[in-house]
């Protein structure tokens, strides 16, 4: 079994990405920009040999969306790759082919979330029904079911 | 309460053959599974409903009772319609558990369904979290005794028109034998 990573190591790698710091033995944290998480994600892949995503977690903190990558590999570190969307016209370049899993993420964030993932080949509803309305993101904070809207199901009751 | 005296003999044969062996399915509708859970405890050496003739089969097309664990999802409203639908005459459905009563701890979530009686016609509720196997015995038993008074009414019509006009009118005496005969 390999050791933990180090965080000098991964400095070295992923510190042009932004700020680098150690959250506990086991978790380090890098914050970077949209456009810059791929190749953020690509070197944690190649320099770290992270070629396992854990997940992506989405918090939606009022004026922006924060995304986390959390990748891991036979190191049992995991670093966390964190990125901030702006809540207008909310897109982040699509992973699905450098981390094939990472495209259902991008599916279900898509559905509950409403960010858009360029690039990828099929960004179509997984976790909500089929008949659920258009332009309605029930994980928004600022979201309310209307009143009088059928949001799918069975319409007429027997 | 005794059977129509116009049945042929056929259908006597059927009606008997129904209520001494009824075939129940499963429909998970979004549970949390600690109701199919409980359905498997039926099945165990424990309880063991074969004894009695219930059967689990896994397809609608072969039951008679329809159990629904959970509170309907949105998107499992209309493949438990469906599910219900390709079931045969006479088709009985038991809601299963705090949410399939009025949505449990989910009540007034947005993916759920407000209740099963929205999508399915619901013919017993079982109450608890989960209900315990002797209580889903307890509620094919109950659904037993209503097929059996449908058979004697010739359907289930009769149990709608007589909440109808027992809203509309309640005559004295009507409600003591209502309250005795509803579900």
């Amino acid at each position: 079994m390999k050791d933990l990573l180090a965080l000098e190591a991964v400095q070295a790698v992923l510190g042009g990405f932004g700020p680098v710091t150690q959250l506990r033995s086991n978790r380090i944290q890098v914050v970077t920009g949209v456009e810059k998480a791929r190749d953020a994600i690509r070197c944690a892949y190649d320099g770290l040999s992270c070629e396992r995503l854990i997940q992506i977690s989405t918090v939606d903190l009022g004026s922006t969306f924060e995304l986390t990558y959390h990748l891991t590999g036979l190191h049992r570190t995991v670093i966390s790759i964190r990125i901030e969307v702006p809540r207008e016209d909310p897109a982040v370049p699509s992973v699905h082919d450098l981390l094939p899993p990472a495209g259902i993420y991008e599916r279900q964030i898509h559905d509950l979330f409403g960010i858009f993932f360029p690039g990828h080949p099929n960004l179509s509803r997984i976790i909500l029904n089929e008949d659920w309305p258009l332009k309605e993101y029930p994980m928004r904070k600022d979201w309310k079911p209307v009143k009088g809207t059928f949001y799918g199901g069975i319409m007429e009751v027997k | 309460m005794t059977e129509s005296e116009d049945m042929s003999l056929s259908q006597r044969l059927a009606t008997w053959a129904r209520l001494k062996s009824p075939w129940i399915t499963i429909f998970n509708s979004g549970a949390c599974n600690a109701c199919d859970i409980e359905i498997i405890a039926c099945l165990t050496p424990r309880f063991d409903v074969e004894r009695f003739g219930i059967l689990a089969k896994g397809s609608p097309r072969h039951a008679d009772i329809l159990i629904v664990t959970g509170p309907v999802t949105r998107k499992q409203a209309p493949r438990l319609r469906r599910i219900y639908e390709q079931m045969p005459e006479p088709k009985y459905v038991i809601a299963m558990g705090a949410c399939g009563g009025r949505g449990g701890v989910f009540q007034g979530l947005y993916h759920v369904m407000d209740e099963v009686e929205q999508v399915v016609p619901v013919d017993v509720y079982v109450a608890g979290c989960p209900p315990r196997p002797d209580e889903i015995i307890n509620a094919v038993v109950e659904t037993l005794r209503i097929l059996k008074e449908d058979v004697a009414h010739g359907g289930r019509e009769w149990r709608k028109k007589k909440q109808v006009a027992h809203a509309e009118t309640a005559p004295v005496g009507e409600g003591m034998e209502s309250a005795e005969a509803g579900t």
